[in-house]
């Protein structure tokens, strides 16, 4: 039968430190730190708002802290001639925050001065104040203390009104009825007061140790048939410290009753308690309790009569830090405190340390039994005086987001490929050319390997290379042969490049193309290249615009000064380059070694049902066949060329559709754009 | 159930802070600044808002301390009254009525029954200042009509005039010169700057003029950026001057310390420059402050400085040049793009902050929260730079997703448009960037918005542009194998007929989309990205446009330029109704089927899916709306009539041309304006310190060893203080409205002496009782210092008399409680 002691070291002391969120809108929250300092903190946006020390913060720590209940300013004109002295009782005195000290005093501090205002000591404590509560409509104030008296002060005179003894040891903890007019106060047992005689009502079995919490939950008797007279019915909220189980009592009319209602059982010893009132019978009690191993528990009960079996809690959030790699294990973060807000739905969390605390909203939406909130506190540490004066947030803005400029996929809508038909006929190909894709490559490495011994520095390797590079998709390889800068050599390579290559080359480009700058300079001559001698193969290709549609689009959005000039600088080069290279073909002939390569495909038909690639087929055969027309050929296809650029001149002015022809249209016209850009 | 009243519109925040000094009280715990047509008095040290003082029926244009009461506060207004303010208890004392609109209020502690004001007679431009004898009378309001002219022609603002060395003279600068004059002499000396157009002197013009407080010597700043310090001003010929030069612009305000130590400059360069012993090499500097400077104060006891700023802060500043506080309220932006919007996840006002900033501004407490930088830019403060703007935002998915949009113009071809897409981070509790889009259009972006339905399982996001395209883009998997990660796409860029998309929405389910381009409006399938239908009405381009919610969402309803409001039906793909209504806000309620309109004339309506209005305010305020939001209520109201109904789930707010936030209310404005007013009412009643100990402990020894002498002599009979009618009356009567000390006291000493008749009155020979005495004055008098002390004055000197008063004196003395409160009480 200890009678608690002063100390904070006392064991049967409750744990955790005092704090409160302001009432109302739960705008601040304050809370008296074992350093003895007070901090309030703004709930919104996390900012430290103020701090005070008192002057004896080192004799008499804070023990306890209560907000004054905010209260509608009377209504009275600005012009009120009353003396401040005279209008007691009329005002709002939402700012004031009362403070329990461990030598017995208490003290009134305005948070909107920041400065204290009124010290309550004469006639006080002479020990540890346990638990403070403001009558909510009189300006009173409630005080228990180890000193086993309960103080009831008129804070307006800051004088004592009353005191009288609560109980035979300390006396831990108080509340005060929906009406006003009893008091609930507990040391072990759980006493009700009549405040205006300060008499004994009843008288409650309580816990086995002090108790640190008490709450009216329900503001009317479940039963509203029978007539109401302000305590009958009423349920209440009882816990205690070392005490995992939280009781609820019911005040009744008959004087029988001493036990517990029911219980709920939490994990810990509970810390901090809030609840939403039910007004009615239909809304359930909801009911927040921070235990001492940081987690929170949720109950959601209608409370009605008995309950022998002790209840578990509805939900349990915890919260925990992410533990980055497999390094580290996540750590638990201790919740502080949490305060339901106005509309019921959300739960204003404090986590952290004392020092540091966050304060976040969460929205209780779940269903499932247990929330685990991951958080990294981590750069919440250190102290930011600078955005504390110029309240400047600055979001994250780091390497790993997404990057979208013209011409990169994503930027613009993708080409929709044409319609499904075609997509079915693609994909078989595909099919066929991964299974083809082995022996393939084990005939392309073995050409390269020859060639490689045989001349690696010749030109005419370079064609040789570039395919290897293409279908190894051997980084070094096309780097050697894409970094050139000799634009003869580039031409002749793209001559005598196989006609297969040249997709995977334009893709390779595009790809090229979209990363630096500088390799974009090398990658365009590359490009003009392709486009100038490869047009008419391209133009055959039924599903270019799937294929080529970035490609397009990055050109497209790369041109966009200047676009009618570009224009028709593409399209004069585009006439000039051609006439001059159906000259020149005359003179030089088709590779021969690339013949042979298609030859000895062509011959071993027995593969080449697998359909290796359709338009290539369709070369090799030309080839095959028509090797000495090929000159007219391209002179033909130049014409076509010629005409179709006509056609999409009108297109163009018609229409943007993003139409096949015209995507074809775009290639042909916009390369040698890039070259005038870079002139 | 909340008793109804009439709606009326309230205002709730926002009004401007920086339109004139503010004033610190003579503690320095106080600030006052004007804030529209209140005076808003903060605390130094928790800048919260202490006190409205609301009474004047206009713009407020001045405040000073009242310099023979330092606890009573003058203000003047254009509404032509001047006030006079108790600030600790938000009380009107008196109203002076002048008669003519006051543009600026001046104060000298030399002159105590007469204030100076400048007053505009006539021409627009021409200000004159005056000054006011204040009549000592009784009643509350006052008539003030004797006006004596000081100066003619002087500039409007009141940074122009300041009063030097106690109130010997008074300087004015206006244009290029400087006029000088002298209350004594009744002279007037002028300097002018030459004005030449040459280079050099072309930007000589006077920007605003301080004046040393014990010597003569008058700083004014200067367009150029100089300072220019005058000194033997009282002879025109002999007159010198020094230039003090660090300003690169021009100088906004100077002001001299308390003692005239050191004068503190500031600009548009936001940076605090003090300037020790008016030398130009010692200079002290604190930057960064933020925004231009407009006006600089300093506390009457020295300690603090404080700033207003351009963009609605004061910052107050400790004397070593750190910053202490920062009164913050909604920041000004030149222009607000990006409307209002209510961030889901703190509920917060959000709209363009700081350059490049937006900011959070909390609705409940009429407070910033924070500003998020966006553009995360130097910002550099100079005229004639084209500044990269945020145009547009948008939240999405309960607050997970911010979309901002930000464009530099240099000029007409170079536009530079960014698009930034934000992810809320809930482990570290902040916005994370997801994705960067560099030109997501080629013209400017006029509308964003989020496909904000609760089903959909993909975000999507649609910008609509002047390039005549509207894009969607939509939240896709971007993930690799060295990273898990989303990012958005462009999913489908959509257009109709060149022309330039104005607006764009979603449907409440998500499932539609709208987007008018100039005077069409297309309706999209958002599943397929088909074009639905189109609804014209040639009625000129789309203003506005929004579909119902509820029981309403098969609407939609649009406002173009011309004045007419359209409602179309999507099932039937008519037009259902169409009324002549010029609106100029158009803002849907998320929570209920009603939607807002402001039209032009300020009336507001509020419409349902019914051409007939649910409920019109008439004239809701003198400016124009630019802007509006409903606010979804935490808790709802439950009205029941017709008319109020509308406000039950949500709130609407809505912004006017000078930024002022206004909104619906049926509770009584003085709720509404002052919802923490803060009056304290608890008697202060501070411990006692230990040096209350030391000295309290003195003087009761001294008592006690007076009254046992005079004990030996004679047995001394002490009458309780509080049973004196005359001493409760003065203890119990504040301070500030107390006669001076010294004209108390004699007549005070007098009403204590004794009488003989009376010498038998009460005995109580008792010391304990005399302590408690004490210890009840103590209690009740701790801020009435001086009473105290002549208190106890008294009973130690007096102390072998009974003390009584004879009844036509306690008249007298009731008689002074009464008549006059403004006592000159010298404390």
């Amino acid at each position: 039968m200890a009678a608690g002691g002063g100390g904070v070291a006392d064991p049967l002391s409750p744990a955790g430190v005092p704090c409160a969120f302001s009432p109302q809108s739960q705008a601040y929250f304050a809370l008296a730190s074992t350093d003895g300092h007070l901090r309030v903190w703004e709930t919104a946006n996390n900012r430290l708002h103020q701090e005070y020390v008192p002057s004896a913060h080192l004799s008499g720590t804070c023990t306890c802290l209560a907000w004054a209940p905010a209260r509608l300013q009377a209504k009275e004109g600005p012009q009120r001639k009353k003396r401040k002295s005279e209008a007691i009782g009329t005002s709002n005195q939402a700012d004031l925050l009362a403070l329990g000290t461990a030598v017995g005093s208490i003290l009134l501090y305005s948070t909107v001065k920041g400065e204290l205002h009124s010290k309550l000591i004469s006639g006080g404590h002479d020990n540890r104040v346990n638990c403070i509560q403001w009558h909510q409509d009189n300006g009173c104030l409630y005080s228990c203390s180890d000193d086993k008296h309960i103080v009831e002060w008129n804070t307006q005179t800051c004088k004592v009104k009353c005191k009288w003894k609560g109980d035979n040891s300390s006396v831990s903890s108080l509340c005060i009825s929906p009406d006003g007019k009893m008091l609930l106060s507990a040391g072990r047992t759980i006493k009700l007061w009549v405040l205006e005689t300060k008499e004994v009502y009843r008288h409650f079995t309580g816990h086995a140790t002090p108790v640190s919490s008490l709450t009216f939950t329900t503001i009317r008797p479940p039963n509203e048939s029978q007539p109401f007279d302000g305590i009958t019915g009423l349920y209440f909220l009882s816990g205690a410290v070392h005490d995992r189980l939280l009781n609820v009592w019911q005040v009744r009319s008959e004087n029988k009753e001493k036990n517990a209602v029911m219980s709920f059982t939490v994990t810990d010893e509970p810390v901090f308690i809030d609840l939403t009132l039910s007004e009615n019978k239909e809304e359930p009690v909801k009911l927040a309790v921070v235990c001492k191993d940081g987690q929170v528990h949720l109950f959601e009960h209608i409370l009605n009569g008995y309950c022998k079996k002790p209840l578990t809690s509805n939900c349990t959030i915890q919260i925990a830090t992410p533990g980055k790699g497999k390094k580290s294990t996540p750590k638990p973060i201790p919740i502080l405190a949490a305060g339901f807000c106005s509309d019921k739905m959300s739960l204003l969390l404090v986590y952290g340390n004392w020092f540091q605390p966050t304060i976040e909203r969460v929205a209780l939406n779940s269903k499932e039994p247990h929330m685990c909130l991951i958080r990294d506190i981590s750069n919440c540490w250190a102290p930011k005086v600078e955005t504390a004066i110029t309240k400047v947030r600055t979001p994250v803005m780091n390497s790993e987001a997404k990057v979208l400029v013209p011409g990169i996929p994503g930027h613009h809508a993708a080409v929709r490929p044409a319609p499904p038909q075609t997509k079915e006929v693609e994909s078989k190909r595909k099919l066929g050319e991964k299974e083809v894709s082995i022996e393939e490559r084990l005939g392309a490495l073995d050409i390269a390997t020859k060639k490689e011994k045989d001349d690696l520095p010749q030109t005419n390797s370079f064609p040789v290379l570039l395919t290897q590079g293409l279908e190894s998709n051997d980084f070094e390889i096309l780097n050697k042969v894409l970094q050139t800068r000799n634009l003869n050599l580039i031409k002749r390579t793209v001559l005598r490049m196989p006609l297969h290559a040249v997709i995977p080359l334009l893709q390779e480009l595009t790809k090229r193309l979209q990363g630096h700058p500088n390799s974009a300079i090398l990658m365009v001559q590359w490009l003009k290249c392709v486009l100038t001698v490869h047009a008419s193969y391209l133009s055959t290709l039924p599903d270019l615009v799937p294929q080529l549609g970035t490609l397009y689009q990055l050109m497209e959005s790369r041109v966009k000064t200047f676009q009618k000039l570009s224009h028709l600088h593409g399209k004069l080069i585009l006439l000039i380059t051609q006439v001059t290279a159906s000259e020149k073909t005359k003179e030089t002939t088709c590779p021969a070694q690339k013949a042979k390569l298609v030859y000895e495909e062509g011959k071993d038909l027995g593969h080449a049902f697998l359909a290796y690639c359709f338009h290539q087929d369709n070369w090799d055969e030309d080839e095959d066949e028509k090797a000495s027309e090929k000159d007219e050929d391209v002179d033909e296809e130049n014409e076509e060329e010629e005409g179709d650029d006509e056609d999409k001149d009108e297109e163009n002015g018609e229409d943007r559709d993003v139409a096949s022809e015209k995507e074809l249209n775009g290639d042909s016209d916009l390369d040698p754009e890039n070259e005038s850009e870079e002139e | 159930m909340v008793e109804e009243e009439g709606i009326r519109v309230v205002r709730c925040g926002g009004s401007e802070l920086n339109f004139r000094r503010a004033v610190f009280s003579a503690d320095s715990k106080y600030i006052f600044c004007v804030s529209g047509d209140f005076i808003k008095v903060y605390s130094t040290a928790t800048e919260e808002c202490v006190h409205i003082l609301q009474g004047h029926r206009n713009l407020v244009t001045g405040i000073q301390l009242n310099p023979s009461n330092h606890l009573q506060l003058y203000s003047c207004s254009v509404d032509g009254t001047i006030k006079l303010w108790d600030y600790i208890d938000g009380i009107l004392i008196k109203t002076f009525r002048v008669g003519c609109e006051l543009h600026a209020l001046f104060t000298l502690s030399c002159a105590e029954d007469s204030v100076f004001v400048m007053i505009n007679k006539g021409k627009p431009d021409v200000f004159q200042l005056a000054s006011v004898k204040l009549p000592k009378s009784s009643s509350q309001e006052i008539e003030a009509k004797e006006l004596s002219f000081v100066l003619d022609y002087v500039n409007q603002s009141p940074k122009c005039i300041a009063f030097g060395n106690e109130g010997e003279y008074v300087a004015a600068v206006r244009d290029f010169y400087l006029s000088v004059y002298f209350f004594k002499k009744k002279t007037t000396t002028r300097f002018t700057l030459s004005s030449s157009r040459n280079k050099k002197h072309a930007r000589n013009n006077f920007t605003c003029v301080a004046c040393h407080p014990k010597e003569d010597c008058i700083a004014t700043g200067h367009k150029d950026g100089k300072i220019r310090l005058w000194r033997n001003f009282d002879d025109e010929k002999k007159y010198t001057y020094t230039c003090l030069h660090w300003h690169h612009d021009l100088v906004m305000d100077l002001a001299f310390s308390v003692t005239g130590s050191s004068l503190l400059s500031g600009g548009r360069e936001s940076v605090l420059v003090e300037w020790r012993e008016a030398a130009e090499k010692n200079k002290e500097f604190l930057p960064r402050l933020g925004a231009t400077i407009e006006h600089i104060s300093v506390s009457p006891a020295g300690d603090l400085f404080c700033t207003s700023h351009s963009d609605n802060k004061i910052t107050i500043i400790h004397r070593n040049l750190e910053a202490s506080a920062v009164i913050q309220g909604l920041v000004k932006d030149r222009s607000i793009f990006t409307g209002l919007m209510i961030d889901p996840r703190t509920k917060a006002l959000v709209l363009n902050g700081k350059p490049g900033h937006l900011q959070f501004y909390s609705l409940q407490s009429d407070k910033q929260l924070y500003n998020l930088d966006i553009i995360q830019q130097e910002y550099i403060n100079d005229s004639g730079l084209i500044q990269i703007e945020l145009t547009k935002a948008a939240f999405g998915c309960y607050g997970n997703w911010l979309a901002t949009v930000e464009q530099r113009q240099e000029k007409e071809t170079e536009l530079e448009l960014q698009m930034k897409i934000w992810m809320y981070n809930k482990k570290t509790q902040g916005f994370v960037l997801n994705t960067k889009v560099n030109m997501p259009h080629e013209d400017h972006i006029t509308a964003l918005c989020f496909c904000n339905a609760e089903k959909s399982e993909s975000s999507t996001l649609v910008t609509a542009s002047k390039d005549g395209h509207f894009k969607v883009w939509i939240l896709t998997d971007d993930s690799d194998i060295y990273k898990k990660a989303v990012g958005w796409t462009c999913d489908f860029v959509g257009s109709y007929h060149k022309y330039q998309a104005t607006n764009c929405c979603f449907s409440e389910d998500g499932s539609l989309l709208a987007v008018s381009f100039e005077e069409i409006v297309t309706i999209w399938d958002s599943e397929t990205w088909e074009l639905k239908c189109t609804f014209c009405q040639r009625a000129g381009k789309i203003r506005h446009l929004c579909f119902g919610r509820l029981t309403c969402s098969k609407y939609l309803l649009g406002v173009t330029e011309n004045g007419i409001l359209c409602c179309w039906n999507l099932l039937s793909c008519a037009l259902e109704w169409s009324t002549k209504l010029n609106v100029r806000v158009m803002e849907p309620d998320p929570n209920s089927e009603n939607i807002a309109a402001i039209t032009q004339s300020s009336a507001r309506t509020n419409l349902c899916h019914e051409p007939r209005p649910l409920y019109i305010q008439k004239n809701i305020c003198r400016e124009e709306v630019l802007w509006g939001v409903f606010v979804p209520r935490d808790v709802p109201e439950s009205f029941t009539s017709e008319a109020h109904q509308w406000l039950n789930r949500s709130q609407f707010y809505f912004l006017t041309k000078s930024q002022s936030l206004l909104t619906f209310s049926t509770q009584s404005p003085e709720e509404k304006l002052t919802p923490t007013s803060k009056q304290l009412l608890a008697e202060e009643s501070l411990p006692t310190t230990p040096f209350y100990f030391l000295l309290g402990k003195h003087r009761q020894q001294q008592q006690n060893d007076k009254l046992n002498e005079a004990l030996e002599n004679e047995l001394v009979q002490l009458p309780l203080t509080e049973n004196i009618p005359a001493i409760s009356e003065l203890l119990h009567t504040p301070a500030h409205v107390l006669p001076s000390a010294s004209f108390l006291c004699s007549m005070f000493v007098n009403s204590l002496l004794l009488s003989t008749e009376t010498k038998s009155a009460e005995e109580n020979p008792d010391d304990v009782d005399m302590e408690e005495e004490k210890e009840s004055d103590d209690s009740d008098e701790e801020n009435n210092f001086t009473e105290k002390i002549q208190d106890t004055n008294n009973t130690d000197l007096e102390e072998d008399i009974i003390h009584q008063l004879s009844k036509s004196e306690e008249k007298e003395l009731k008689k002074f409680r009464k008549v006059d409160y403004s006592w000159i009480a010298a404390l």
